[in-house]
């Protein structure tokens, strides 16, 4: 990406609509494949929009909040008004990791990342027995180390999540990138957004066969 | 202090360039050079922004292992601003050019004299002010040479790219579709694709383009 004669802030301009349709496909695949979505990397996990979606095109919004915001009816009619997903809350299940969070699309920022709290902390102190007294130098330095501690689990959990949008990114780029996407993409968005029945078989065929052609 | 505690909302910024081998000690000597220094009534200044310890924004004399969490640079973007309540201003500064213009026995000021009264009457209510303090959490993950700043706002995060600049001499660039996709690496088929891409539309009626407009409206 280095052909073109302009400079770096206006590259990333103008292409941040690539994240609103990164939050429309990753919406579009959580139904068609029942909130089941793969990588290689992270095998099979779940995947599915709730809490917001924020639909919007120029100064225009649509929020749409609810356990499932995807599967209302005014979602997808703001589509077809023109309007696409801005920030879109999703919930993860992958690995040991249970998490929801808001994925913005011109930014791929997170905003809400909840890290799952350690069983020590879920644990309510005993309330017949005090803790032991220590010197004050003592517990400072043990309570450092139980903020470092928390801050590297908070950092790795953070990191884990990255690892799994960036590869859902890596394979939407696939799809988008190849002749897939007008030839069978954009087909079944068309019929996703006006209710029709999709063929799911044929799209995730046609999806996975790039998605494995491109992760070599 | 969203990095220890509570939800995450941050967003992610690529370290671009080179460490020095001898950078803890390097960094800590430009930390503490670019640490925040406390705004003062009498100073021109009305906004600034400095490093302070993570998660505690009025320490700022920070020590090694307040910055240094192993592989991680941690810190708190501090911005101190002045904020003096506008009709308080007003009623301040119309009641200072009401005694000089008594003292001077004249009915007018001139736009110069205006805005010095302005100035002196700012300064003088900053003394009895606090400046209001902002400090956001900033991650560095050393290895991975990501930044994760806790903040979605634009303008903090320009001023902080700003001063991580002056400080360890690295840009920031900021995490978007475009950087992402240039991390991964596409292939030459992909990059043409890339080039080309316009933005996928599934509005029922195909958006009019202003070019149309323009041509109705002229006919």
């Amino acid at each position: 990406m280095s052909a073109e004669p302009i400079n770096m802030a206006d590259r990333i301009e103008l292409r941040r609509f690539v994240g609103r349709e990164l939050l429309l496909w990753l919406w579009l695949e959580t139904e068609l494949f029942e909130a089941t979505l793969a990588t290689k990397e992270h095998g099979s996990f779940g995947l599915w929009l709730e809490g917001r979606l924020v639909l919007n095109e120029g100064q225009e919004s649509t929020i749409i909040k609810g356990s499932a915001p995807g599967m209302n009816r005014e979602a997808k009619e703001a589509l077809l008004r023109g309007k696409m997903p801005d920030r879109a809350g999703l919930h993860l299940s992958f690995g040991d990791h249970e998490c929801t969070l808001t994925l913005r699309g011109e930014t791929l920022a997170f905003a809400g990342l909840v890290p799952p709290r350690k069983q020590k902390e879920e644990e309510a102190p005993p309330l017949d027995a005090p803790p032991a007294r220590r010197k004050k130098k003592q517990s400072d330095a043990g309570a450092n180390d139980l903020a470092h501690e928390a801050f590297y689990d908070r950092m790795h959990f953070a990191r884990d999540v990255e690892g799994l949008t960036t590869a859902l990114y890596r394979d939407f780029l696939a799809v988008r990138l190849s002749p897939a996407w007008d030839s069978h993409v954009v087909p079944a968005l068309e019929k996703w957004v006006a209710g029709k029945e999709v063929d799911v078989e044929r799209y995730r065929a046609a999806r996975d066969k790039v998605v494995r052609s491109k992760r070599g | 202090m969203p990095a220890l505690r509570g939800s995450l909302t941050y967003s992610r910024f690529f370290v671009s360039g080179d460490l020095p081998d001898d950078f803890r000690e390097r960094f800590m000597r430009a930390i503490r050079l670019r640490s925040m220094k406390p705004l003062e009534p009498d100073e021109e200044e009305l906004e600034r922004s400095g490093w302070a310890k993570l998660g505690e924004p009025f320490v700022v004399d920070l020590a090694y292992d307040d910055v240094f969490f192993n592989e991680y640079v941690v810190l708190g973007f501090r911005t101190d601003r002045w904020v003096i309540p506008g009709p308080v201003l007003r009623t301040r500064v119309k009641e200072a050019e009401a005694a000089y213009l008594e003292k001077k026995g004249r009915e007018r000021l001139s736009k110069k004299e205006k805005a010095e009264l302005k100035l002196m009457v700012s300064k003088k209510l900053r003394r009895h002010l606090a400046p209001a303090t902002r400090s956001v959490d900033l991650s560095w993950a050393i290895g991975e040479g990501v930044v994760r700043f806790f903040s979605h706002s634009q303008k903090p995060a320009a001023a902080m790219m700003e001063l991580f600049k002056k400080t360890f001499g690295l840009e920031l660039v900021p995490e978007s579709p475009y950087t992402a996709a240039s991390r991964l690496g596409l292939s030459k088929d992909q990059e043409k694709a890339w080039h080309d891409l316009e933005m996928t539309y599934l509005a029922s009626s195909p958006k009019r383009s202003l070019l149309d407009e323009a041509a109705e409206e002229e006919e």
